[in-house]
């Protein structure tokens, strides 16, 4: 186990660093330059040239490169361009606001999702099949800016139930900042249970039809524990990975929730570097995103690796 | 066994949720209405920086600066110059030598007492090249600055200039202090109505009274949280449930939501950011005057406002807005296709043309005014394909090198300012948009900005709206409104012409 463990870190250490190489050169072949946003409409080639060598735009591409690697293995993740403020302390107050919002939907979805899956494999074809079937397909085929906007309208414009945005105060007490959380962390969560739920349902009906089950079932074990013991845990197998999975469909869908909900994330703060330019804010705001990808997915493999012997001995799948 | 289990955690799951958030309402609603009179104001976009030389988004960057510091003048809403840190000034009759008078007792928020050297500072910053304010280009005319004494300050000019006044006034000069300097882009320091509190970037930024205003008795609210909120119907939901007092600038499209409200209002003004179609003279067919002046006779400019701002905007000829005393209504002149069809077959496109429009993405009201001139120039035998283009890709590379487009820019406070630099053959927006070059327009706007006299400017400018009306580089189509959403517990708000949200005689009614 602990050598397959280190692979697969390695694996994710050359990833990250192509990654970063990839994150770079292409926040530089961006259309617009830099500099160019900074003086937008009032720019002049005179003036353009001495702000892209105040910047350091104007040195060799290569160059450039290492600069920023070398500062970002250092912990130092620059000046942010337009703010003139320091990267780092920013970024880490989004990534913390952004990672509560994560874990939240990540622990409502492997926790409800898993349950609705069961339900409706248990019961196939029958009403309670049919309820997650439809709250499954209207998760997936609306997207979830359309959901927030809807919860929105409902608990906020009209019954004055819950705070429409922003994020809460400690200092306020905890029913205050949870009450922040509610909506953005239900509406991040729908797409995904649908996910979750419908991947639970296939695979439990398939272990629900196993000879080991109808085994389990003649040696007149009761139907609970036929479910509970014998049949979830070899159900959860691909549940895993895809619930790794769905932690890089959530990142995406945090940035459009963070906007939709004005709760200052990571998301948020990505969508400013890129409309203003700020290379040293999107640099480091992508890598981070893709950092915290990875590290789910490593933890995905790891979770596999336990589940599934035949995974970390290098055996064949499927 | 398993399942009920997880039935009875998504429930207790949901109860707690719910009893957290009405709890909340119901403890702190009442609270914050009996003693909280910080007011609360959602902006659509963050401030990209704290640096008020540095300024170019507008909307939340000028209104935090308004509250932190002040300028040497100011320029009320029916746009006249009024005294802010300078008391009086006054020009030589050459207009080259302007002297201000400063007001005296001022103490920045550190304690530091105001003088000239902060002007003196302040004003090398915006004429540094390294700074690249854009304020700069206006300030081309100052050769040399100077203080006289703690108190007075001298602007000498290369050449007359009658607006300095209203230069002193804009967003991006407002006074700083050298002393504070280190913290500007954190923690920023003025002399303004209120102190700077904390930015949270993409959230709020924060500002308390100052209490040492040198205007007693102002501002009347404690304090401001000017939030950033991106989506105009979390904004407006935020109003009408109370968390939110103003919001900035809506779209027209959500104007007919806050209609009917019963806890908010619309507050509504003419601006002067004006929209209109784009005609750039450097590239054929616009080259030809006629076929100018034939696009500008297709176009119905209060249709076209109709449409592209559904109604809440005016129709205008130049920048020179409507409720400028100097405006032009008589040159608002109503489409004419037959004279259209006759100049486009003088400039031998009888059998009409096709022509590509190209748009920024990102406005529904650019949008909508582009597919409105493309409907209306079908009329006279003109085929127009509408290219959207990336917003940032369009500023930076596309403007000025395609022939033909929409685009809009935000309204300037005098005649000089929103003309010189689009019209005049040296300008530097006419050489980056449309590169238009008329000899008897470049005598106007020289002549005009060389003179103290208001009637001779009267009539300079207006002989300007006449020549522009017919062979201008554009049609300009209208001026948009400027409209916030306002909660009916906000008392004296004011809307601005120049879009920016005046708290300081605002009051909160319980």
């Amino acid at each position: 186990m602990a050598s397959y463990a280190l692979r697969r870190l390695g694996t994710v250490l050359v990833i990250l660093a192509v990654m970063s190489l990839l994150v770079f050169l292409a926040t530089h072949a961006l259309p617009a330059s830099t500099a160019a946003m900074i003086l937008g409409q009032y720019s002049t080639p005179e003036t353009l040239a001495a702000l892209e060598h105040k910047l350091g735009l104007d040195l060799p591409l290569w160059l450039q490169y290492w600069n920023w690697l070398r500062a970002m293995l250092h912990g130092d993740m620059g000046q942010s361009l337009v703010m003139e403020r320091p990267v780092a302390p920013m970024l880490w107050d989004a990534f913390g606001r952004s990672a509560i919002l994560a874990l939240c939907a990540m622990a409502i979805v492997a926790t409800v999702g898993v349950a609705m899956g069961v339900v409706a494999g248990v019961w196939r074809g029958r009403w309670p099949d049919h309820a997650v079937s439809i709250f499954a397909y209207l998760g997936i085929a609306v997207p979830e800016f359309y959901w927030g906007l809807v919860l929105i309208l409902v608990f906020c414009s009209t019954f004055h139930l819950l705070p429409s945005s922003g994020i809460g105060n400690l200092s306020d007490g905890v029913g205050s900042y949870v009450s922040y959380l509610i909506l953005p962390v239900i509406t991040l969560t729908l797409t995904l249970l649908a996910h979750v739920s419908r991947l639970t349902r296939s695979s439990m009906a398939e272990q629900l039809d196993s000879m080991y089950v109808k085994v389990a079932r003649a040696r007149g074990l009761p139907e609970h524990v036929v479910i509970v013991r014998h049949a979830l845990p070899n159900a959860m197998v691909p549940t895993i990975t895809v619930l790794a999975q769905d932690f890089g469909f959530l990142i995406g869908g945090i940035v459009a929730i963070e906007t939709v909900f004005a709760y200052p994330g990571l998301g948020r703060l990505l969508i400013f570097a890129l409309q203003r330019q700020d290379l040293p804010l999107m640099q480091a705001a992508i890598l981070t995103l893709t950092a915290v990808f990875c590290l789910a997915n490593l933890g995905a493999d790891l979770l596999y690796g336990i589940a599934n012997p035949r995974i970390r001995h290098g055996g064949a799948v499927e | 066994m398993r399942n009920r289990m997880s039935r009875v955690t998504l429930t207790r799951r949901k109860a707690l949720a719910v009893t957290g958030g009405t709890a909340l309402v119901a403890v702190l609603s009442p609270a914050r209405a009996a003693t909280d009179r910080t007011i609360r104001i959602a902006y659509p976009a963050a401030v990209a920086t704290l640096d008020p030389a540095k300024f170019r988004v507008g909307g939340l960057e000028y209104n935090y600066a308004h509250c932190v510091f002040n300028r040497l003048t100011a320029q009320d809403n029916k746009l006249q110059v009024v005294p802010e840190l300078a008391t009086s000034w006054e020009a030589t009759e050459d207009l080259k030598v302007w002297t201000f008078h400063l007001r005296d007792g001022v103490k920045f928020h550190n304690g530091k007492p105001f003088t000239s050297a902060d002007v003196l500072f302040t004003y090398s910053r915006l004429k540094d090249k390294e700074v690249a304010s854009v304020l700069r280009a206006a300030l081309g005319v100052v050769d040399k600055i100077e203080a006289i004494d703690p108190l007075t300050v001298r602007f000498t000019l290369s050449s007359p200039y009658s607006d300095l006044a209203a230069v002193t006034a804009q967003y991006q000069a407002q006074i700083l202090t050298e002393s504070a300097m280190d913290t500007l882009t954190t923690k920023p320091v003025g002399t303004g109505p209120f102190r700077f509190v904390e930015y949270r970037p993409g959230d709020q930024l924060v500002v308390e009274k100052n209490p040492d205003y040198f205007i007693p008795g102002s501002p009347k609210v404690d304090g401001a949280i000017m939030r950033i909120i991106p989506e105009y119907t979390t904004a407006v939901a935020a109003l009408e449930s109370g968390a939110i007092d103003i919001v900035y600038d809506l779209p027209p499209e959500q104007l007919d939501i806050l209609k009917d409200s019963k806890v908010s209002r619309i507050e509504e003004v003419a601006s002067g950011s004006w929209l209109g179609v784009i005609f750039n003279n450097a590239f054929k067919p616009f080259d030809d005057p006629r076929v100018r002046e034939a696009f500008t006779k297709i176009i119905d400019r209060q249709a076209f406002t109709d449409i592209a701002m559904f109604g809440h905007g005016s129709p205008t000829v130049t920048p020179i807005p409507p409720a400028h005393p100097f405006f032009r209504a008589d040159l608002l002149a109503p489409p004419d296709i037959p004279g259209a069809k006759k100049l486009l077959a003088e400039a031998g496109f009888a059998n009409g043309m096709a022509i590509d429009m190209y748009f920024p993405n990102g406005s529904p009201v650019n949008e909508r005014l582009a597919t409105a001139f493309r409907d209306a120039a079908k009329q006279v035998g003109i085929t127009v394909s509408l290219r959207m283009a990336q917003e940032d890709k369009f500023d930076s590379e596309m403007e000025g090198k395609i022939a033909f487009s929409v685009d809009g820019f935000f309204g300037r406070p005098t005649p000089d300012t929103m003309l010189y630099a689009w019209y005049h053959s040296t300008g530097s927006w006419n050489n980056t948009l449309w590169h238009y070059n008329n000899p008897e327009v470049d005598k106007i706007l020289d002549t005009a900005r060389a003179t103290g006299d208001k009637d001779e400017q009267k009539r300079l400018y207006s002989r300007f709206q006449e020549i522009v009306a017919k062979d201008g580089p554009g049609c300009l189509c209208f001026v948009r409104n400027f409209a916030c959403g306002v909660s009916k517990k906000v008392q004296g708000f004011v809307g601005s012409p120049q879009m920016w949200v005046d708290i300081n005689n605002v009051t909160l009614a319980a």
